[in-house]
């Protein structure tokens, strides 16, 4: 890009703060020389005063601030008794226990279910994706900054399953990253989970095939409305060009 | 990282910056109603999120939260009003704010005419606009906040600008 071209790009970055001392003073110098550049520039802080006046910064609504102060507040601690405390305490450790115990049990079968839904809800709702792109070095950058398993983005175009993007999906309040495969007109979702929430082998639910397998790192879980051999040789393909 | 550190974390940073959450969300939406679901979907996904990672630069993190949740949002419930890709080779349609008799008798408040300027630009420029007039981010944190190269974010701005000039000029 020629100087010239770059003058109109100078006169916003001079506007909006982001030129350095050397630039700012070279720019004003063009400032000074140039009656275009000066109208210009004029017509941009012209502009700028319009959105600041006209276009107030409005402050969100007083109910919903309290509904995201809700969302995070502190549990607040009581002072009682010292033995109101200590029957508290374990009124909270029985009811932990029980609660620990019956996720021990039935823990992976939520999971799938979770994801399944996860799966249902994207497929009808037209958007089954939250970032959109066929780029492998799109979609892992997206999830890694959204999700905490840094994803692995296998590609698979090859084998005749080419990326569609990527999606969070939420387990247990927590972020999970999905990868959007396609295969023809179906989708197929794979979430990568820790470890400890792996499990193996093909089930289906609500008509959906899943498939479950792990690796060294990770545990995953394949969701797709295509047939459980085709989900099958998806499966063997992912894991085949997953492999380091 | 526990829940409870989590949860300090959302305090610290999702509060303070929430008007300009509601602001962006208010403006890729275009309404007051729908940009508090979509926060309120962002600060979900942002505690789940802080659970397991702290954010470098918490303000553009949680409005690019904000921004992605905004735009699946939309093509969730409005696929027809929303283009992810594809603006930066397109000509932009300059919206005749005169054009129709009762919009122009709408356009003679002058705050009516910027908000619906603004709110004719392309989703991309749009939010570029906002995010650097109304909720003051600058270039980087702009191009973080939006996933896109901060020479991107450069271009998309000046084109916003250009538009709004013409359009502004046009009919006063």
């Amino acid at each position: 890009m020629s100087d010239d071209a770059r003058l109109p790009l100078r006169a916003h970055m001079a506007l909006d703060g982001e030129l350095d001392a050397t630039n700012t003073l070279a720019f004003e110098e063009e400032l000074a020389k140039s009656p275009e550049l000066a109208a210009e520039y004029a017509r941009l802080q012209a502009l700028r005063r319009a959105i600041r006046e006209h276009a107030p910064r409005e402050a969100a609504p007083e109910r919903l601030r309290r509904r995201i102060e809700a969302l995070a507040a502190p549990v607040p601690v009581f002072k009682r008794a010292p033995w109101m405390a200590t029957a508290a305490g374990l009124a909270v450790a029985t009811a932990l226990a029980g609660f620990w115990a019956g996720r021990a049990t039935s823990g992976g079968e939520s999971d799938v279910a979770a994801l399944v839904a996860g799966y249902q809800r994207a497929a009808l709702s037209d958007q089954p994706i939250d970032v959109a792109s066929s780029d492998r070095h799109t979609v892992k950058p997206w999830l890694a900054a959204h999700a905490p398993l840094g994803a692995l983005v296998p590609d698979l175009g090859a084998d005749g399953y080419p990326l569609v993007g990527g999606r969070i999906d939420i387990l247990d309040r927590r972020p999970v990253p999905t990868l959007v495969y396609s295969r023809g007109k179906h989708l197929i979702s794979v979430s990568e989970l820790p470890l400890s929430q792996s499990g193996g082998g093909a089930t289906a639910l609500d008509g959906y095939h899943v498939e479950r397998w792990r690796d060294s790192e990770r545990a995953y879980v394949a969701v797709s409305d295509i047939e459980a051999p085709e989900l099958a040789a998806f499966v063997v393909s992912f894991r085949k060009r997953a492999s380091p | 990282m526990t829940a409870e550190a989590a949860k300090r974390r959302f305090r610290e940073i999702v509060p303070p910056y929430l008007d300009d959450a509601y602001r962006l969300a208010k403006w890729i939406s275009g309404d007051g109603a729908d940009a508090e679901d979509i926060v309120q979907e962002a600060a979900m996904r942002a505690l789940a999120a802080l659970e397991a990672m702290t954010p470098l630069k918490p303000r553009p993190w949680w409005l690019s939260i904000v921004r992605n949740t905004a735009l699946s949002w939309l093509q969730r419930h409005r696929p027809k009003t929303i283009s992810l890709v594809g603006d930066d080779d397109e000509t932009l349609d300059v919206v005749d704010l005169g054009a129709d008799p009762e919009a122009a008798l709408i356009a003679r408040d002058e705050s009516e005419r910027v908000r619906r300027a603004i709110a004719s630009l392309p989703s991309p420029l749009r939010e570029t606009l906002v995010l650097r007039e109304i909720d003051d981010l600058d270039y980087r944190e702009i191009a973080e906040a939006t996933q896109a190269p901060i020479g991107t974010v450069m271009s998309r701005l000046s084109r916003a600008r250009g538009a709004l000039v013409k359009m502004l000029s046009k009919t006063s």
